[in-house]
C-alpha cells in the first residue's frame, strides 16, 4: 500500500495513494497503519483524499489500528470524499475519528 | 544410446556400426528398411542412421513412415545420401529428416552428428516428461478445485435453508425477498418472523468481509437470532420478576447482540432490526450501521428512514437507538444491502440512494414484482460487469385490516 509521508510542524500526516480501499488489500492497509503506531506515531493524521471507495473490511482495517493505538493516541481523518464520508456518517465513524476538510487543520488539532 | 543402423551394403553397415560402438553407442542393425520399420514400430528404438537408397523400404521412406505414424516418442533420423545434391537435402527434409550425412562417412563427421542428435533427443524427451508432469499437476488441481466447489455448493445450500419461506405473512404483515450472493455464500442474512400473537420482528444484516469467514458468521447469527424464548435468543429476555419472557425493543436486542459479538478480530456486522407492533401500528426499528430502510407510503415519496448508528461487534457496552414510525395499511418497507446501492456500472458509478429511490417511487406492482423489477434495474446497471458484492432484499406490506 502506498502512503506519501510528510510532516506539517511536528506532525506526521500520511496520505494513502489508492482510490479503492477493498476486500483485497485490506489486510496490507491494516499493517501498513499498524507499522505506523509501532513505529512511534501514536498521533497522526491520515489524508484520506485520494480514496473514493471504501468497503467494510477497509473500515476494519482503520479501526483495527485504532484499537492498537488505544487511548493515549489518535488517528485524525482528513480530506474525506462524498462516497467515503456517508460511509462513515452512517456508521457514525465520524463520531469515533475527529475529521477534517484539510490535513492542514487536522495537524493543528492534533498539535 | 540405442542406435538403429540400417544399410543394405554390409561392409558400411560393419563399418559404422564398429565406429558408433567405440563412441559408446549399442548398435542395432537392419539390412533393409521395412525390418527397419518393424523394429521401430516394435522397439524403443529412438535414433535412426539410415542409407537413402535401400530394397523394400528406402531411407526416404522409412523416415516419411517415421513421422506419420504417432508414437509414444520421437524419433530421430539422419540420412545418409551418397550424392548430397540440394534435391536430395529438400527431399530429405520434407519427408522429416533431422540430418544428413554424405557417404563414405567419416568417423568424426558420424560422431558429431550423432552427438548434435542426442542433444536434440534429450531435450525432446526433456520437454516431454516436463509435460507429463504438468498434466498430471493440472488434473491434481482440477480434482481438489472440483472438491472445493462442491463444498461450497453445499453450504450455499445450508445457507439457502435458513432463509424465510419465499412469501411469508404474519399478523397482517407480508414479506418477499431475494437472496443473490455474490459467491457461493454470502456475509448477508436476514428473517422474518412473529414474534408473538401481536408483534412481528425482522431483520437484514451484513457481514464485514467477504467469502466462507463472513458468511459463517451470517450462519451463526441467523441460528441465534430467534423469535422463541427457549434458546436463549438476545432477541428477547426473561423477566425474573414475572417470570414471562418479554420481547426486546430493537434497540436493547442488538444492545445485547453487541455484547455478546464483541470480536476479538477485525470482523463486525452491520443491521436492522425491526419489530412491527400490529395493535399499535408502530413500527421500531434499530439501525446498526446498516443503510436505513426505505418506507413507501402508499400514496407518498419512498423515504429512507434513520440516520445512521454504529455497527456491531466494535465495541462494547454501546446504545443503539430505536426510531418509531407509524405503519399503516398499503405501507412497504424495503430492507437492502448495500451490495444494491454500491453495485457499480461499466463506467464504474455506483448504482446509489437517489436511483433506488427514484425506482420504488415508480414502482406500484406487487411486492414480489417490485422486487423482481429492481433485480431487473440493477441487473441492467451492472451490464455484465462483475458483481462485488452480496444483493439482500427484505420487503414487507401491511396488509389491509382484516374484516375481524
Amino acid at each position: 500500500m502506498r502512503f506519501e509521508e510528510r510532516k506539517i510542524g511536528d506532525v506526521f500526516v500520511a496520505k494513502v495513494l489508492e482510490s479503492r480501499i477493498a476486500a483485497d488489500i485490506a489486510a496490507r492497509f491494516k499493517s501498513d497503519l499498524i507499522e505506523y503506531v509501532t513505529n512511534g506515531h501514536r498521533k497522526f493524521v491520515l489524508d484520506l483524499s485520494e480514496i473514493t471507495f471504501i468497503d467494510s473490511s477497509g473500515l476494519g482495517a482503520l479501526i483495527a489500528s485504532l484499537k492498537v493505538i488505544g487511548d493515549d493516541g489518535e488517528i485524525a481523518l482528513c480530506g474525506a470524499r462524498e462516497a467515503v464520508a456517508s460511509m462513515f456518517k452512517l456508521t457514525r465513524m465520524n463520531k469515533v475519528f475527529r475529521m477534517f476538510n484539510t490535513p492542514e487543520e487536522a495537524a493543528a488539532a492534533l498539535f | 544410446m540405442k542406435i538403429l543402423l540400417v544399410d543394405d551394403d554390409r561392409v558400411a553397415r560393419r563399418i559404422h556400426s564398429i565406429l558408433l560402438r567405440a563412441q559408446g553407442h549399442e548398435v542395432v542393425e537392419a539390412a533393409d528398411g521395412a525390418l527397419a520399420w518393424q523394429l521401430v514400430v516394435e522397439s524403443d528404438i529412438s535414433f535412426v542412421v539410415s542409407d537413402w537408397v535401400m530394397p523394400n523400404l528406402a531411407g526416404v521412406d522409412l523416415c516419411r513412415r517415421i513421422r506419420a505414424a504417432a508414437l509414444d516418442r520421437y524419433v530421430y533420423v539422419i540420412l545418409c545420401t551418397s550424392k548430397g545434391a540440394k534435391t536430395d537435402l529438400i527431399e530429405g527434409m520434407d519427408a522429416g529428416a533431422d540430418d544428413f550425412l554424405v557417404k563414405p562417412v567419416g568417423p568424426d563427421e558420424l560422431r558429431v552428428k550423432v552427438r548434435a542428435g542426442e542433444r536434440v533427443l534429450n531435450l525432446q524427451q526433456g520437454l516431454a516428461q516436463k509435460n507429463d508432469e504438468l498434466a498430471r499437476t493440472n488434473q491434481q488441481l482440477q480434482s481438489s478445485h472440483k472438491l472445493l466447489e462442491d463444498d461450497l455448493k453445499a453450504a450455499a445450500w445450508m445457507q439457502q435453508r435458513l432463509l424465510p419461506p419465499p412469501a411469508l405473512e404474519a399478523n397482517g404483515l407480508r414479506c418477499h425477498w431475494r437472496f443473490e450472493p455474490s459467491g457461493y455464500v454470502a456475509g448477508d442474512i436476514f428473517n422474518f418472523f412473529a414474534m408473538d400473537e401481536r408483534e412481528v420482528g425482522f431483520y437484514l444484516l451484513d457481514v464485514s468481509g467477504h467469502g466462507v469467514p463472513a458468511a459463517m458468521l451470517s450462519v451463526t447469527l441467523s441460528m441465534i437470532l430467534k423469535p422463541d424464548a427457549s434458546r436463549g435468543s438476545p432477541l428477547r429476555r426473561l423477566n425474573r420478576a414475572t417470570q414471562l419472557s418479554e420481547i426486546l425493543s430493537p434497540g436493547d436486542a442488538i444492545r445485547e447482540l453487541n455484547r455478546r459479538f464483541q470480536t476479538k478480530d477485525d470482523r463486525y456486522f452491520t443491521m436492522i432490526y425491526g419489530l412491527f407492533d400490529t395493535s399499535s401500528s408502530i413500527l421500531r426499528i434499530a439501525q446498526a450501521g446498516h443503510p436505513g430502510p426505505v418506507l413507501i407510503g402508499k400514496n407518498g415519496h419512498p423515504e429512507i428512514l434513520g440516520t445512521g448508528g454504529m455497527p456491531v461487534g466494535l465495541w462494547n457496552e454501546i446504545d443503539f437507538d430505536c426510531l418509531e414510525v407509524p405503519v399503516k395499511a398499503g405501507d412497504r418497507l424495503l430492507l437492502y444491502s448495500d451490495g444494491v446501492t454500491e453495485c457499480i456500472n461499466r463506467k464504474g458509478k455506483a448504482f446509489g440512494e437517489q436511483r433506488l429511490l427514484a425506482y420504488l417511487a415508480g414502482a406500484s406492482q406487487s411486492l414480489d414484482q417490485l422486487l423482481e423489477g429492481l433485480l431487473e434495474e440493477i441487473r441492467n446497471w451492472r451490464d455484465g460487469v462483475e458483481s462485488r458484492d452480496d444483493v439482500s432484499l427484505l420487503a414487507i406490506e401491511r396488509n389491509a385490516e382484516p374484516a375481524q
